[in-house]
This record gives C-alpha cells, structure tokens and sequence, in this order.
C-alpha cells in the first residue's frame, strides 16, 4: 500500500512542475550550505590533523613556556621563555632524545681584519642542541649551511654559525674567529664554523614548516648559532629557554612521558607546558567543530526558510485538492491514508532538494578544495563519508515530512462532507 | 428489512449564527436492487439526503441504517470501512484523479482497502471493459471525452463491488446521448448485477429508468410516483 501512497504522491508532484521545483529550490540550497560546510569542515580538520601528524610523528612531543599553548592563552606563545636542566630531562624514562633552545642577546665582535677596525654589536644569539639540527627535521626544515662549512657535532663548544647577513655585516668566513660575551664579563672566541644557506623563497613553505620562528634557524637571517652547551658557558644555566623537542623511545606511549616530563621538571622549577600531537589533535578539532556548529547553525537557517516553503506548497496543496480529499475519502480513504500520502509528498520535495542539494554541495567542496590547493598550496581532503549522505538524504525527507506534517494532518482531518462540498 | 431505512430523519447544519434544517423529519426506504430517482429543486435537501445514504454524513435526529446498522452508531473509522464496501459513488463532475490513469482511478478505492497490485489492475481492466472502456485504460482524465470519464467514474463506483451506487447528477454536465449511455449504463448494473441504484438528479429522463421517483421540498418527501 506505502508502494501506492508513494506512486500517488509522486504523480501530485509532478503533476505541479513549477511549484515543486520552486519548493526544492527552497530546500536544496539550505542542504547545499550545510553539506558544503561539514565536508569542507571536516576535511580542514583532517588535512590540518595529517599536516601535525606528519611534524610530529607518533613519538615526539614539545616542550613550550606553561600556558602558552590550549584554550586559554593563544597570543602567549613565544614571548616567555623558560629555565630548563637538559641533561635531567635527557635522563627521564622514556626520552630518547631531547633537543632545545635558548636565545640570548649578547655583544659580538667580528675577526680583526688587517689595519682596519672589526665590526662589532649586540646581536641576538641562540643555542642549539646539535641533535636539533638533524634529529627533528619534519619541525626545522632542512638545515643547510653554505659549502665549506658544517652543522654541530656533540663535541663542539667554542664554534659557530653565523647566519648569512650576520656572515656579512661582520666580515666573517668560514674559519675566522669572533667574540661572543655572556653575563659577568664571561666571553669566548668562537671558531665559525658554518654560514646558513640563505633562505631562498623557493625553500619558504618547507622551512616555515618549524613549529615557531625560534626553532628556524633558516629564517634567523641576523643571528648566531652556538652549540646548546656553550650559552652556559656564556650565560650559565638561565630562564632563557624557548622550546625543547624530545623524542621518547620507542614502544613508549608518547602522551605518558610528556605527562612524566612536564611533572618531573615543573618539580625543579621549569615552568613548562607538554605538547603531544593529541593534544594539538584535541585543539585542532575543539576548533573545527565550534566553527563548522557556527557555519552550520547559519545553515541550519537556510534549511529551516527551505522547511516553510515546503509547508507553505503543501498548504496551497491541501487547498487545491480538497475536493480530491473528499472524494479520497468517499471511495475509502481513512484519515491515516490522507495524512501519509501527504507526508510522503512532502517528504519527497525534502528528499529531491537533499539529493540536489548533496551533490551541489560536495561539487561545492571539490571547488572549495581546488581553490585552497590552489592558493595555499595544501592538498585538501574532501569528507564525503557514505554515512554523510545517508544521514543527510535521511535529514532531508525528514525534514520535508516534518515540514509538511501540518498540512497533512489537516487535511486527513477535513470532513468529507465539507470536502465534497468544496468548489 | 429493507436495504437502506430513514425514520424521521432530521439535519441541521450551522451557517454562522443561523442553524439551517436541511431535512425535516424524512422517512424513506430503499430495497436491494431498487432503482430510486430523487427530485427537487436546490435546497430541497436532495445532497444532504444523498451524504446520509452514502454514510458521509450522520443525521442530527431521526434513524438512519443500512441492513440494520445504524449509520449514527458508528465511529468515523467504521464508517470508512462501511462506505467503501457497501457503497459507490458516482460524481456530477466525475472527480477523477486528473494525474492517473484510467485504470488507476478505477483502481484507487481498492488500494484504500489493501488489494493486492495484481488483483487490482485485473479487475480495473474488467470493470473498465464493463462500461465499455476496454480500449481507454491508460488514457488520462484529460484525453477522455465527458461521457467516458463518467464511465470511468462509474467503473471507478463499481471496484469494490459495492451493493449501493450513489449518482449525484450523473448526467448533469454530459450531452444527452452521453447522458442516456450513463442511465442505460445505471440500469444495465441493476439488472446484471443486481446493484441498488440511487440517483440524485434534475435530468428527467433518470426517472425512466427508475422505479420509483421521490419528490423533495423543504428538506421533505412530498410525491412518491412508482414509475412502471
């Protein structure tokens, strides 16, 4: 009998082209809207996801100043430093390498050349665990430093490399020695060792990959680069730590030795806050869904404009065929038969503008896509899960049956005498 | 008993403040297999007459049954399921379904009571072929001439072999050759089938085929002439 029911709601609907049309108009674009938004959302939610995934890995996490990082304080970030005791962190079960730095502005003199005066200022200077320089590459980029010269090794202490304009403005080369002093008169001549590649624009997105400005030495165009070590010798042991990367062994749960790390050294007084991608993963997804509920709740205004329009043809439909009620009636209809061959109707305006509107919307998120490909150089996945349409096409007829249950209901309720009646 | 029995049967309906009485205590019996024509000028009661025979409508006091069953006692579900066994109707404006086809609209009264597809469309196309539509079936309301959409109407009246055709003007909007089809049509169904047929009409040419004509005024039966 539904079989029937459907075969003669689908005829009244055909039978009213325009005005069906029209009311699936009404309905697609809202289903457009909202299909576009959640695809679009949730494939800016995995690209970002694999893009972190891909910086973290499964086994190293972050070290950053405490509360520079979750809900509470996003504009924090890098403007604090923290102190940091490396070999105990490096001791910690489960940390297989631990990598940091730490930026100081110190005064620099550059090699005596000949007669003339050598260059001297103060200049911002970093250091560098040698095993940041080739242990955590998917975070710095690819360090590279000019031909004839080299990175840290772990053996290195009175060495340096300067970055290019730094190489410059000081006179210095690869084999020269300058003059870096710390705190309480403390200074060092320090053997140049490497001049940075200068940082082309070809190379900008891979190196920008870094998780902050601080961890790029490819971008410090102005800055001198000591071994990790040698900033104590300068400074000792100071508040002065931007970030630190550590890789946990393997086969250990990377969450847990974070958690282990950021509890261990907040008992020695490093004001530190761990980073694992979960947690990165967490924020990227608190914040996805809160724009997509926004993005969809915009939709959702669409939808519900699409949802009058189908009431407002079913009621122009129930007063146009009320005469055909009565006579519906009169040749046995019963008042459930009237109210579900209405819904259906109703419903299948809802289903035509879902269909409509769900591949509308994924063609829209395919254009979204290229369009982001194409400007932003990231490969944007689209969502188009099975379960995304189904729920969707389901939500539509729903809609339009819910849309249409008004109308439906009065007209099984029209007595048949009145309906007969009916001119 | 008699098929359908009226004593006394009063209706009164409420046109804004005013309660208008369309029927006036009206006493009628109808036997099975009865051709009955029903007379009278407009407001003489002659459709609300035809909404209580047809279980439409209940009466506001007075008895109204068919084969003993008080159409008044009835909820509205069983009165559904009484008028689309017992009862037939056949429209002054056919009322066809303008989206179907012919077969379809014959078959519509049976898909209200469940009948199988098959079943149905075998007996659409007999009944279609009963009143001489066998070559129409699948022509639309719109490609029918007036005289053939009433015939659909009456085979659409007959799907659930009901034992009571009801025919509100049947020849009212047909020419009078399509009209005279319709009443031999009427006739041929009593005499075949043994169907009662009540027909509500203006055209006197019904009466000829009727066995008896009843006269209506003021909601009243005031002639009853047995036609030979």
């Amino acid at each position: 009998m539904l079989k029937d029911f459907l075969m003669l709601a689908a005829r009244s609907i055909t039978h009213r082209k325009m005005r069906s049309w029209l009311t699936v108009i009404g309905v697609f674009i809202g289903i457009t809207a909202v299909v576009a938004l959640i695809s679009i959302g949730l494939g800016l939610d995995q690209t970002i996801k694999q893009q972190v995934a891909g910086i973290f890995g499964v086994d190293t996490f972050v070290l950053v100043p405490k509360g520079s990082f979750g809900p509470q304080n996003h504009a924090g970030a890098n403007t604090e430093e923290y102190a940091l005791d490396l070999q105990y962190l490096k001791s910690i079960p489960g940390v297989k390498v631990a990598a940091a730095v730490r930026q100081r502005t110190g005064f620099v003199q550059g090699p005596t050349k000949g007669d003339g005066p050598s260059t001297q200022g103060f200049l911002p200077v970093m250091g560098l665990s040698p095993e940041l320089m080739n242990e955590f590459e998917s975070f710095t980029g690819k360090i590279e430093v000019q031909p004839g010269g080299r990175l840290f090794t772990e053996a290195d202490e009175d060495v340096a490399i300067l970055g290019a304009d730094t190489s410059e403005r000081l006179g210095a080369k690869v084999g020269d020695t300058i003059l870096v002093a710390g705190d309480d008169k403390k200074e060092l001549n320090l053997t140049v060792v490497g001049i940075m590649q200068p940082d082309d624009e070809g190379k900008s997105s891979d190196t920008n990959r870094g998780f902050s400005a601080g961890m790029n030495p490819g971008q410090g165009k102005d800055t001198i680069y000591v071994p990790y070590d040698t900033m104590n010798l300068l400074w000792g042991a100071g508040n002065d730590v931007l970030v630190t990367l550590v890789r946990t062994q393997p086969g250990d749960d990377v969450d847990e030795v974070a958690d282990r790390a950021e509890k261990a050294l907040r008992a020695r007084g490093s004001e530190v806050s761990s980073i694992t991608y979960s947690d990165i993963s967490d924020a990227i997804g608190t914040m996805t869904s809160t724009v997509s509920a926004f993005l969809a709740g915009i939709a959702g205004i669409a939808l519900l404009v699409g949802g009058v329009g189908v009431m407002n043809t079913m009621f122009t439909s129930v007063l146009e065929r009320t005469k055909e009620i009565g006579v519906m009636k009169a040749v046995g209809a019963r008042n459930s038969h009237i109210l579900t061959i209405f819904l259906i109707e109703s419903g299948l305006m809802g289903l035509v503008g879902g269909m409509v509107g769900t591949l509308l919307g994924l063609g829209l998120s395919l254009v979204a896509s290229k369009f982001i490909g194409r400007f932003f150089g990231v490969h944007m996945a689209i969502v188009a899960s099975p379960a995304l349409i189904l729920i969707t096409l389901a939500g539509s007829f729903s809609l339009g049956a819910f849309a249409g249950l008004w109308p439906a209901w009065r007209a099984s309720k029209l007595p048949v005498v009145d309906a007969l009646r009916y001119e | 008993m008699p098929l359908l029995n009226l004593n006394g049967v009063t209706k009164d309906y409420q046109l804004g403040k005013t309660v208008v009485r369309a029927l006036r205590g009206l006493d009628l019996h109808i036997d099975k297999g009865e051709i009955v024509a029903i007379m009278g000028p407009s407001g003489s009661g002659k459709s609300t007459l035809m909404h209580i025979l047809g279980c439409v409508d209940t009466p506001t006091a007075g008895e109204a049954s068919i084969e003993g069953t008080q159409i008044a006692s009835l909820n509205e579900r069983q009165l559904v399921a009484l008028r689309g066994r017992k009862i037939g109707f056949v429209f002054q404006t056919f009322n066809l379904m303008q989206t179907l086809s012919a077969q379809q609209n014959v078959e519509l009264p049976m898909i209200f009571q469940g009948i199988k597809k098959k079943e149905r469309a075998r007996r659409a196309k007999e009944l279609l072929a009963k009143v001489g539509l066998a070559d129409r079936v699948d022509h639309r309301p719109n490609e029918l001439s007036g005289g053939e959409r009433q015939r659909v109407a009456v085979a659409r009246a007959l799907a659930n072999d009901p034992e009571i055709l009801l025919a509100d003007e049947p020849t009212g909007n047909l020419d009078s050759e399509s009209g005279g089809t319709i009443l031999e049509l009427l006739k041929k169904l009593r005499e075949e089938d043994g169907k009662t047929v009540i027909i509500v009409t203006h055209d006197p040419d019904a009466t000829a085929i009727a066995d008896r004509t009843i006269r209506l005024r003021d909601g009243r039966v005031v002639e009853e002439v047995l036609d030979a």
